[in-house]
């Protein structure tokens, strides 16, 4: 297994990563003196035009993973960057976009508003073709002049994505956007994120507990392991891109999932028997 | 606020206010209380009488002009601190406690020392604005504050500085709060104006009901008292209606 993981590791470690985690520990401290490990020795690279799934149980720090990556959260050892800097720095450079469960969207402001807001930050002039563009690639060209309480669930994550993508970011961190949707809808915008994804292939970095998602979207998936944190297992997805909704209904597709879904039960069992273990 | 509910206190107030009218009137009618308690008809016969219509228009546009100048003043100011609370965290907790502190000197003991230090003109538009500051600078450094976790992270991660995240989210975000304040501190800055003028202004409301109490003139002192309470509730509506406007914006 382990050497397995290495392979893998190995086969993507090139000079281009956009994002590299090495010997990342991260331990967040309770009352006085009592810690707790979410991560545990995290070795992760994305290389440039990747797209990587995190998948697991929740509380295995997969989001910990992604707010490291933001900038949000610093190591207790080992190093983050992306693109060869800090990802402190680059989230200055604004070169980091990030779409959360929650969408985030300002309450305030009109949608077209909202996706341009990454510009008002970097202090640009706000460049309205592009903005146009990329409500017209979620669909959202009609509701430019709504505010987010008018829109669905689905459209404000749109939205949410469409704001990620407005300055062509170095890398996209996606923290569990669909989390909150239905089953159908969900589904629905997995495949609009694919052929959006498939335009511009920007570096992404994808953090889900739902398999079918991970192995649709993902190059790679990383399955990891809670209680601590820690990478178990990483499985190349090759199905030729652009993916179609056809692929979701197809038997490899469904081999996959099946073994991911095997190996993320497995360690959640071994969790569970390590964390008993222990106390 | 729904339609209905605000109908229902329509109707709670009218008919809180016509108790109170009712037994004013008979309290006043039957001299129980004395004879410097008049019915309310008399001072409000008094306060509509054209024959005193300059003296109370002249009171009422002084006590205004001082109260206006005082409210803007002190909120001007509230709102620089709080910003520059929340643009400077270093200096919030300071902040907070200098502020606290001021609120905590009682505004009646500081009008002897604005007649010293400023002109007698300048005292109820003084303490106005010391009492509009207060509620205006609590209600809008809360404000800056209330901003989800969500949406300070988003602002971190798309690299933004301390300025553009109050421009942009946090100024937004404490609209509601900072209308809230104004309402509050509206009728506020008016009892400050009339405080202000008892330490001897030129001319207001509040030398009308001193000058009154002194000359023993029992239904031009209940006028100028109702008129003072009057106004107050005028500014409070006012900006009542306005922070419920900026509510339906923001959310």
């Amino acid at each position: 297994m382990t050497n397995h993981l290495l392979d893998e590791q190995r086969q993507h470690t090139s000079t281009s990563a956009d994002l590299r985690l090495e010997q990342v520990v991260k331990d967040f401290r309770l009352r006085r003196g009592e810690s707790v490990r979410a991560l545990d020795s995290v070795d992760l690279e994305i290389g440039k035009g990747e797209f990587v799934a995190l998948l697991g149980p929740s509380g295995c720090g997969k989001s910990t993973i992604l707010r490291l990556a933001a900038g949000l959260e610093q190591p207790t050892s080992g190093t983050v960057s992306v693109a060869g800097a800090p990802p402190g720095e680059m989230a200055r450079r604004h070169g980091l976009g990030v779409a959360f469960q929650d969408h985030a969207l300002l309450p305030w402001a009109t949608v077209e508003s909202n996706v341009a807001i990454p510009f008002k930050v970097a202090r640009r002039p706000v460049d309205t073709e592009r903005v146009a563009d990329l409500l017209e690639l979620v669909g959202l060209t009609e509701f430019a002049k709504a505010r987010p309480r008018q829109l669905s669930g689905g459209m404000r994550q749109r939205a949410s994505i469409a704001r990620a993508l407005v300055l062509e970011p170095k890398m996209l961190l996606l923290d569990e956007p669909f989390g909150a949707l239905d089953a159908v809808t969900r589904r629905k915008l997995n495949i609009e994120l694919q052929s959006i994804w498939a335009r511009d292939h920007v570096s992404t970095l994808l953090v889900t507990h739902a398999v079918e998602e991970a192995v649709f979207l993902a190059d790679r998936v990383v399955v990891m392991s809670a209680r601590p944190g820690r990478i178990e297992t990483v499985r190349t997805i090759d199905f030729e891109r652009p993916r179609r909704p056809e692929l979701l209904r197809s038997p490899e597709f469904h081999a996959i999932v099946d073994e991911l879904t095997a190996s993320l039960d497995l360690h959640d069992a071994d969790a569970d028997a390590r964390s008993e273990g222990s106390s | 606020m729904t339609t209905e509910t605000r109908r229902t206190g329509l109707a709670y107030g009218t008919l809180g206010v016509a108790v109170l009218g009712v037994t004013w009137e008979a309290v006043g009618r039957t001299e129980v209380l004395g004879s410097t308690f008049p019915p309310a008809s008399d001072v409000i016969a008094y306060l509509v009488d054209p024959a005193y219509r300059s003296l109370f228009g002249r009171a009422v546009a002084a006590t205004f002009w001082s109260a206006g100048r005082g409210f803007v003043a002190g909120s001007l100011v509230a709102m620089f601190l709080a910003a520059l609370a929340a643009l400077l965290p270093v200096l919030k907790d300071g902040m907070d406690r200098f502020v606290a502190s001021i609120h905590a000197v009682p505004l009646i003991a500081l009008g002897p020392l604005f007649i010293v230090l400023m002109s007698r003109s300048g005292t109820p538009t003084a303490i106005a604005a010391l009492a509009a500051f207060f509620p205006v600078y609590v209600a809008t450094a809360a404000g800056f504050d209330d901003t989800t976790a969500s949406h300070r992270d988003m602002f971190a991660v798309m690299g933004s500085g301390r300025w553009v995240r109050l421009r942009h989210l946090q100024l937004p975000a404490a609209l509601p709060a900072f209308a809230d304040g104004l309402r509050l501190a509206a009728p506020a800055s008016v009892l400050g104006a009339i405080l202000g003028e008892w330490f001897g202004a030129p001319r207001g409301i509040g030398i009308l009901i001193v000058s009154s109490m002194q000359n023993f003139q029992i239904d031009q002192l209940w006028a100028s008292a109702m008129l003072a309470a009057l106004i107050s509730l005028f500014a409070f509506a006012v900006f009542g209606a306005f922070e419920r406007l900026v509510v339906a914006r923001t959310r």
